[in-house]
Order: C-alpha cells, then structure tokens, then sequence
C-alpha cells in the first residue's frame, strides 16, 4: 500500500479477531488495525461523535465487516458506509459466517466490495485470510474524500 | 339428550297420526252403525203405522159387513147382499195379512188370535143371518142379530181392536223414541268425532311447524358451526405454519451461530497444533543438545527425532488433538447439514411444467459413472407428467436414484426400476432395487435426521432420505418404503399432478 491505510475491523467475536488479525500479519500486512466488538464502538470511531464522518476526512481506511453484531447488523453499517460522502470510497471487505445467496446479494448490492464467508475449516479459514492479506498489500485504497 | 328429545317427537306424531286415524275409523264405523240402526228404528215406525192402518181396515170391513147385513135384513135389496159378500170376503185375507204383520210381538199375538176368534163368531153369525134371510125368515135373522149384540160379539171386537191400537201406540212412542235418539247419536257421535280430528289435526299441524322450527334453527346452528369450524381450522392452520416457520427461523439461527465458536475452536486447535509442534522441536533440540553437546543444524528444523517419555507425550498430545480435529469436523458437516435443511425449507418453490422423463434420463446420465462402477442398469417405464418445482424433484429423484446405486448387493449385478403411473390427481413412482434392502424395523428411522440403517460401509451423513421426504411433504405428497433385508427395496412417492402455487404461498 503507497500510504498508510488502516485497516477497521468490526467482529463481536474476539478469537475470529486474534485468528483473523494474526493471519493478515502472516502475510506481510503489517498496516495498523484497529478493532471493534460492536457496532456502536465502530459507528462512533468511523463517524465520529457528531456522526459526520469528517473525522476521518483525509485518511485511507479498509474495512473489515462482520454481518452479525451484537447490537446491530453489519449491513446497516455498510449502508450507511456507502452513503456517507467521505467514506462512501472506502473499500469494505464483509467477512462473515452466512453463505446465504440472498445475503451476499444483498451485501453486494449495498456497495461492498468482496464478500467473503469464513470456511469453517481452519485451513481454509487461514488461507482465505493470507490471501486476503496479500491482496491488501497490492490494492490501492483511496484516502476518504476531501 | 338432544337425540332423545327428537325421538320423543317423532314418537309422539306417529302416535297422533294414529290415534287420529284410530278416531275416523272409530267414528266411521260408529256413524254407519248408527245410521243403520236409525234406518232400523225408522223402519219399526213405519211398520207400527202400518198396523195400525191395517187393524182401522180391518175393523171397517167388519162394520161395512154388519151395516150391509142390516141393510139386506131391511131390504133384502140384492146390492147389499153383494155389499155384505164384498166386505166378509175381505176380513179374512186383511186379518191373516195383520197377524203376519204382528208376528214379531207376542202380546199382539194373544190379542190377534182371541180377534180371530171373535170375528170368527161374527162370521159365522153373519152366514147364518143371511140364510135366514135368504130362507124368509127374517125374525130368526133379528133374532141372531140380536143374540149377537148381546153376546157381546161385536164389543169384543171392537175392545180388542182398541187393545191392539193402544199396543201399537205403545210400541209407536217407544219406537219414534229410539229413532230420534239413534240419530242424535249419529249425529253427535259425527260432530264431536269431527271436532276431535280438527283438534288432532291442529295439534299435528303445531307440532309439524315447531320441529320445522327446530329443524331451522338446527340448520342454521350447523351452518355457524361450519363457518366457525372453517375458523377455527384456517386459525389453527395458520398457527401451525407459524410455528414452523419459528422451528425453520430457529433451527437457521442456531445452526448459523453455531459455526462461529466452531472456527474458533478450529482455528486455535490450529494453532495449539503449530505450537505443539515448536514446543516439541525444542524439547528434541534441548534433549540432542544434552546428549552431544552440539547445537542442532538450523537448516533442518523439524527433523529432531523424540524419544522414550518425550515421544510418548508427543504422540499423546496429536491424538488428543486429531480427536478434537476429527469431530469437529464431524460438527461442521451436521450443522452444514441442518443449515441446508433449513435453507431448502425456505426456499420458494416455483410450478413449472415437467417431462419426468426428461428430467429423470438427465439424473441418470449425471449418475452413469457411478452405475457403470457399481454394474447398475437403470430401466426407465413410462412415466407420467406433472407440474411442479423442478429443483425439488431434482433433488428427490437424484437422491433415491442415488440410494439405489450405492445400496447394491456386493458382486450381484443392479437393476433399478421407475415406474410411474396416475391416480385420481396424484402420480405415483416407485424407485426399486435389487439391492441390500432395509429391515422392517428400520423403515421408520432411515427418514429420520442423521439416521442410518445395515452396514456402514458407505459415506454419507443420514440426511438424503430425512431431505427427501421433507420436499416430497412440502410439494404435496407422501412417501413410503417396502422392503425386507436382502431382497431389494421400492420407494412410492405420491405427488400431486398439478401442484398449486397459491395453496404454499398463501402461507408465505
């Protein structure tokens, strides 16, 4: 990545955090991540407090999304990533258990950029994240609008 | 209790149609006996009056023979001698045709023959009188005529004339009375039977017109009751697809949330699994150092051969771990299992029209390796059309067609056969084998979720029949097996020919 990017990862669950951070360090990413256990923690930091979302004017942010949070679902986030006008560029990636046609649609149809479903199988699980890593060390992610 | 009421009515109709039959007779009869016993009573009158005409004839030509025997005495002009022979020659016939009339009454009887007797006195005197007369001498004949008032002849007569009347007048008072009192009884016995008809008849009409009440408002009970039966059902319906759709929801929910501890628990067995391996590496580096003195080659990590107490605790520790490996693994696979499951039952299906023919041949050329490996020949009889969710029926004959390739007998050849044929709405197929069969007491547990029956000698997870017969349900249908171990097995699916959308997603 040509600038620092930080990487926002939103996952109720801690131990998919630790597995999923430790692999995207496996790969070689080694950009900062920041990491929430809710959506409300996540909406406040990306937003900020006045709900804006021009804290975050001039950085470049990847967003790693769950669906299932405990007090909101991944997708009204996402809706309100891609609506709002600094934020609205920045690539989400929705990582997530469900694997229902109609969800992923819906993801996609919402502007999130990949959809990937965790594998159950750890293996799997570990390989799908150090590829997603290596592709996060060559894609370029735009600084959100100014 | 209701039943008993009604039958208490219809009893007492029939028993008012009967006692009202029972009175028309009664009155019928009384009427015709009366009526004839009034013509009796009438006839007994008139047969009084007539005897008494007869005893006032009687006696008038017994006193025209006297005048006319006095007036030929005078005369002894011949006209009253012909007069006096008229008149004798009619007592005679009037008196014998007056004790016939009289016959029946035995006191008239008495009086008619001591009657005879004395008109029979007067007879002869009279004959004699007129030969007398006839010879000149006519003082004998006053004489004679004489003897004959004082003898009382003629007064005997006439008392017993009179007694007779008197009797007749008796029997005419008493007869007219009996008349007149069998004809009021006629004619009440009519009028009050009458009355009692219309009196049943109003009673039977009252009755006829509170069951036809009752049968009404029976009518109109029965129809709320449907109404509210057809209530009821749609309520209970609805909840019962309420409930499964919760059951579909909740089995989705669990199974989904399920997986997510279950990446962990892989992904850090993972783990444990990579750091058990340094650990031991660096146990087996630690134990060469000691015993050579040298430092491992760095290059070769990995290659350290454990031994004794260390290899023991090695092999321990990656038993443990491949256990929790191997039924996590289990895991997964049951609750992808259940997720699909639960997936299909939401899934819409969608009626389109079918050539089961068509469709079948497809699942079979998909299966073909799998028949050829397993020496199965697949016959395909006629088989009937259908409208309904091609997916489904897919997935229902794939995996029966399945079943039966990979339940074969070992080393005997396979013949599997579809046959299809209709019946009122419904088209059935049966899918039968020459294979291992089922046994009796597992025909029930083989549609059962996970469960599986015989010898586990092949792969699967015990989830195609439980599938199978969940879309079969869900299109309509039925399904049932037959078949003993070792002697083959035959699948019949019932479906319905024309499978309607609204009647599923009315419930949507």
């Amino acid at each position: 990545m040509t600038q620092p990017v930080t990487i926002v990862m939103i996952e109720d669950d801690e131990g998919h955090a630790r597995l999923i951070e430790r692999n995207i360090r496996r790969s070689g990413v080694n950009n900062e991540i920041v990491a929430f256990a809710n959506g409300n923690d996540a909406m406040r930091h990306l937003f900020g407090a006045d709900g804006s979302g021009l804290v975050q004017k001039g950085n470049a942010l990847l967003i790693l999304l769950d669906l299932n949070l405990p007090d909101m679902t991944g997708i009204d986030i996402l809706k309100q990533i891609k609506e709002n006008k600094y934020l609205k560029a920045s690539p989400v990636v929705v990582l997530t258990t469900t694997d229902d046609s109609q969800e992923i649609k819906r993801c996609y149809e919402f502007g999130c950029n990949v959809y990937i479903t965790k594998p159950v199988n750890y293996e799997n699980f570990a390989n799908a994240i150090r590829q997603l890593g290596l592709f996060f060390s060559v894609i370029q992610v735009p600084p959100a609008a100014t | 209790m209701r039943a008993e009421a009604h039958r208490r009515r219809a009893f007492w109709q029939i028993l008012l149609l009967s006692a009202g039959l029972l009175v028309l007779t009664v009155i019928s009869a009384g009427s015709v006996y009366l009526v004839n016993k009034a013509r009796e009573d009438s006839k007994w009158v008139l047969h009084t009056i007539e005897v008494e005409n007869q005893i006032n004839a009687l006696l008038l030509e017994v006193r025209r023979a006297e005048s006319s025997a006095r007036g030929f005495l005078l005369t002894q002009g011949p006209d009253f001698l012909s007069d006096h022979e008229k008149a004798v020659a009619a007592i005679i016939p009037a008196l014998d045709k007056l004790t016939r009339q009289v016959g029946d009454d035995p006191a008239q009887r008495d009086n008619i023959e001591k009657l005879r007797a004395a008109i029979e006195t007067r007879l002869d005197q009279f004959s004699r009188e007129m030969t007398f007369v006839k010879q000149g001498q006519p003082d004998r004949a006053t004489a004679l005529i004489r003897e004959a008032a004082g003898g009382n002849t003629t007064t005997t007569i006439g008392n017993m004339a009179n007694a007779m009347i008197r009797e007749e007048e008796r029997l005419f008072r008493l007869r007219t009375a009996n008349s007149d009192r069998s004809q009021t009884l006629a004619a009440s016995m009519t009028g009050i039977g009458s009355g009692f008809v219309v009196v049943l008849a109003m009673i039977s009409i009252w009755l006829v017109r509170r069951s036809a009440r009752v049968r009404d408002e029976a009518e109109s009970r029965l129809r709320d009751a449907n109404v509210n039966l057809e209530t009821v059902v749609d309520e209970r319906t609805a909840d019962l697809r309420e409930a499964n759709d919760e059951i579909q929801r909740f089995a989705y929910i669990v199974s989904h949330d399920l997986r997510s501890p279950l990446v962990n628990i892989m992904g850090f067995t993972s783990e444990l699994e990579e750091l058990g391996d340094d650990i031991f590496r660096r146990i087996g580096g630690l134990t060469n150092v000691s015993a050579d003195g040298s430092p491992p080659a760095p290059g070769a990590p990995g290659e350290i051969a454990l031994e004794g107490a260390d290899k023991q605790l090695s092999e321990d520790f990656s038993e443990a771990l491949g256990f929790i490996k191997t039924s996590i693994a289990k895991m997964d696979r049951l609750i992808s299992a259940i997720l699909n499951l639960t997936r299909e039952g939401r899934r819409e299906f969608e009626p389109v029209k079918i050539d089961t023919r068509e469709l079948i041949e497809a699942i079979v050329s998909t299966l073909a390796h799998q028949a050829v490996e397993a020496q199965a020949e697949i016959h395909l009889e006629p088989l009937p059309n259908l409208v309904s969710d091609r997916l489904a029926l897919e997935q229902i004959f794939s995996n029966l067609i399945d079943n039966a390739i990979k339940y074969l007998k070992p080393g005997v050849p396979g013949e599997i056969r579809i046959r299809g044929r209709t019946k009122l709405g419904y088209a059935i197929f049966e899918i039968s084998d020459n294979g291992r069969g089922i046994d009796p007491k597992d025909h029930q547990r083989i549609f059962d979720l996970f469960r599986r029956a015989g010898t586990q000698d092949k792969p699967g997870q015990g989830i195609g029949l439980a599938h199978v017969r969940a879309l079969v349900r869900r299109l309509g249908g039925t399904m049932s097996v037959s078949s003993e171990l070792n002697a083959g097995s035959t699948f019949t699916i019932t479906l319905p020919i024309a499978w309607n959308v609204s009647n599923r997603n009315r419930d949507r």
